[in-house]
Parts: C-alpha cells; structure tokens; sequence
C-alpha cells in the first residue's frame, strides 16, 4: 500500500510537470526511474520505450510499463491514472470555462517560449541514452539505419522497430 | 452542432473513444486527425473551431491525443463525458501495454527476446534523435529559441541537472518574456 501510495505521488509530479509533448517524458522519467529509484535498468527503459511504441496510444503509455516494474499490475494501474489525472483536470476546467478564458496570448506565448527548452531536453536524452548504451559498430549502424528510415520514409515506427528485432534476433 | 436536446449517450462516447485509442498507431497527430475525421466529420459532435481552440488549450500539459478527446467528451456530457472520453481513449493501450509488461518481465531472460530486444535498442535512440531534429526545425524560431535549446541541453549533459528543473526555469523565463512583451504592447 505505501509503495503504491510512493508510485502514485510520483507520478502526479510527473504528471504536473508533462509540457511539450509525450516525449520530455523520455529524459524526466529515465532520470526518475533509472537514476533515482532505480527501478529499471537503462536496458530495460529502453525495451519499454520499444514496447509503447509497438501499441497504438500515446507514447505516455511508457507509465504503464515503467509503473509495472514499479509495482505490478497495480502499480500500472496507479501509475497510468496518477499520470493523466493533472491533464484530464485541467481540460475539464478548461472545457467548463471555455468561453470566459481571456488570457489565452500569454498561455500561448508561454508554452511558444517553452518548445525550444523540450527540444533541448529531448537531445540531451538521446545524447545521454546513447552514451551509455551504445557500443560497437554494428549498433551506431543500425542506429543510423533507423534514424534514416524514421525521417525519411513514411514507414510506421511499429514496423520499423519490429524489423530491428527481428533484425536482432538474426544477427545475434 | 448537435442540438441539446439530442444527447449523446456515455456508451456511445465510451465506445467511439475506445475505437480510436484501439486503432490509434501513430500516436499525437495521428490520433488527432483520426478524432477530427470522426468526432468532427462523421458525427458532428463539435464544430471545427472548437475543436481546434481544444487542440490549442491541449497543447499545456499532458498528451494533446487525449486532451482533445477529453474536451470532445466533456463538449458532449460535461465532466462524465470527459472523463469517460479519457479512459474508453486509455483503455486499450493500458490493457496492450499491461499484457506487454507481463510478457517482458516474465520472459526477459529468454535469450531470443534479448536479442530482439537488442536490435530495437538502437533503433529507439534514432528515433528518439529525429524527434529532436523534427521538433527543433519547427519549434526553434530566432536566436533567443536556439540559446534556449543549447542551455538545456547543455543543463542537463554537461552539468547532469534534473529536466524538471530546466523545464520549470524554461516556463519561468519564457512566461516572464510573455508578461514583459504583452506590457509592452
């Protein structure tokens, strides 16, 4: 009870701290649940990365996974709740006060302002996940691979990662 | 527009959003224009400018894919609509991804799957870089986005200081520029 308790306030800051997109949770979450509780190792963040890519849904679903290791199937359960409750509030109080809202130019140009920060952020993560899980050619190969077809085909990033696993599979 | 006195039931809400969160690969604006094309064309269950002001006010916190089918819900039957808009959006990926879990702490061990799962390894991190790239092309405008993109950066590789920091001093200063311009102004 208190570990689910722990996993619920942990992800109601996440939570409230979820801006720019699914993917600043990507550095927020890897720094929570590998560096701080350890809970998973860097390998293990990265095949739930994969895995909530597989399904359809947001990427946000990588809560569920990492909520899962965390506490089971109930810690999933609270995890994924506690998660987007801070959202689901406020587009409900948004929604109620739709036509009284004024001050939409400074939200606006808040979140603007904000966007470079998550670019950076999501860089770092990539920069630090890749620093400490690459290592021989064959990966920065396929790293490469796989950053190619990602921009420049249209190739589903399901397909794409379920490739790479079978690509895996074979080689190793 | 739906009239009022035409009310949509919350089985028919739940439904239609479990079917979205069921078929929605591709996540963000996939999602979203698969909520438009049924929410908005087939159903007209809300008109377009609203649902784009939902897509707007989407944008602040959280993902925009289910903040905008909890607007579309809430449009329809107030907070229970929302509510149950969210989880029939949730559902499908939570029990997905539940089921995944499973397998993978269960079976992880088993050499086959660590050696699929060490050929997507990398291929994760690629995509994870195009997503920097992509964002940074439409995101940063002008000298002020590019220093802002380099101190995070740099914040959290070179100094390793926790992202919720450098997103909270981000919003701190970008709201401070907001203020100060609409003064201005």
């Amino acid at each position: 009870m208190a570990a689910l308790l722990m996993i619920a306030w942990i992800y109601l800051r996440i939570g409230l701290m979820f801006v720019g997109g699914g993917y600043v949770l990507i550095p927020l979450l890897n720094h929570i649940m590998v560096e701080q509780y350890h809970w998973l190792t860097l390998r293990q963040f990265l095949d739930g990365l994969a895995l909530s890519q597989l399904t359809p849904g947001p990427l946000a679903m990588l809560a569920t996974f990492t909520g899962f290791r965390a506490g089971g199937f109930p810690g999933a359960l609270v995890a994924t709740v506690f998660i987007f409750l801070p959202c689901v509030v406020l587009m409900l109080l948004i929604g109620r006060n739709y036509h009284r809202l004024k001050n939409i130019d400074i939200i606006k140009n808040t979140l603007d302002g904000l966007l470079p920060a998550v670019v950076g952020l999501v860089a770092a993560a990539a920069w630090n996940l890749g620093a400490s899980s690459l290592s021989g050619m064959q990966e920065f190969i396929t790293l490469a691979v796989g950053f190619a077809l990602f921009k420049w085909t249209k190739i589903s990033p399901m397909f794409v990662i379920l490739g790479a696993g079978v690509v895996g599979l074979l080689l190793n | 527009m739906q009239t009022e006195s035409a009310k949509v039931s919350l089985t028919e809400i739940f439904l239609t959003f479990a079917t979205i969160g069921l078929t929605g690969f591709g996540g963000g604006m996939a999602i979203v224009a698969l909520v438009e094309r049924i929410c908005v064309r087939e159903k007209k269950w809300i008109s377009s400018d609203e649902f784009l002001h939902g897509l707007a006010f989407g944008q602040i916190l959280g993902p925009f894919s289910l903040n905008v089918c909890t607007f579309t819900g809430h449009h329809l039957r107030g907070i229970r609509g929302g509510v149950i808009a969210a989880i029939g959006f949730l559902l499908p990926s939570f029990l997905l991804v539940s089921l995944l879990s499973w397998i993978y702490f269960t079976y992880h061990k088993l050499p086959q799957l660590q050696a699929a799962l060490k050929g997507t390894n990398p291929v994760i991190i690629g995509l994870i870089v195009v997503v920097a790239f992509d964002m940074g092309r439409k995101q940063i405008k002008g000298i002020n986005g590019v220093l802002m993109a380099l101190a995070a950066f740099g914040a959290t590789v070179f100094f390793t200081l926790n992202a919720a920091w450098v997103l909270l001093g981000a919003a701190l200063w970008s709201f401070g520029r907001a203020y100060f311009q609409r003064r201005l102004n």
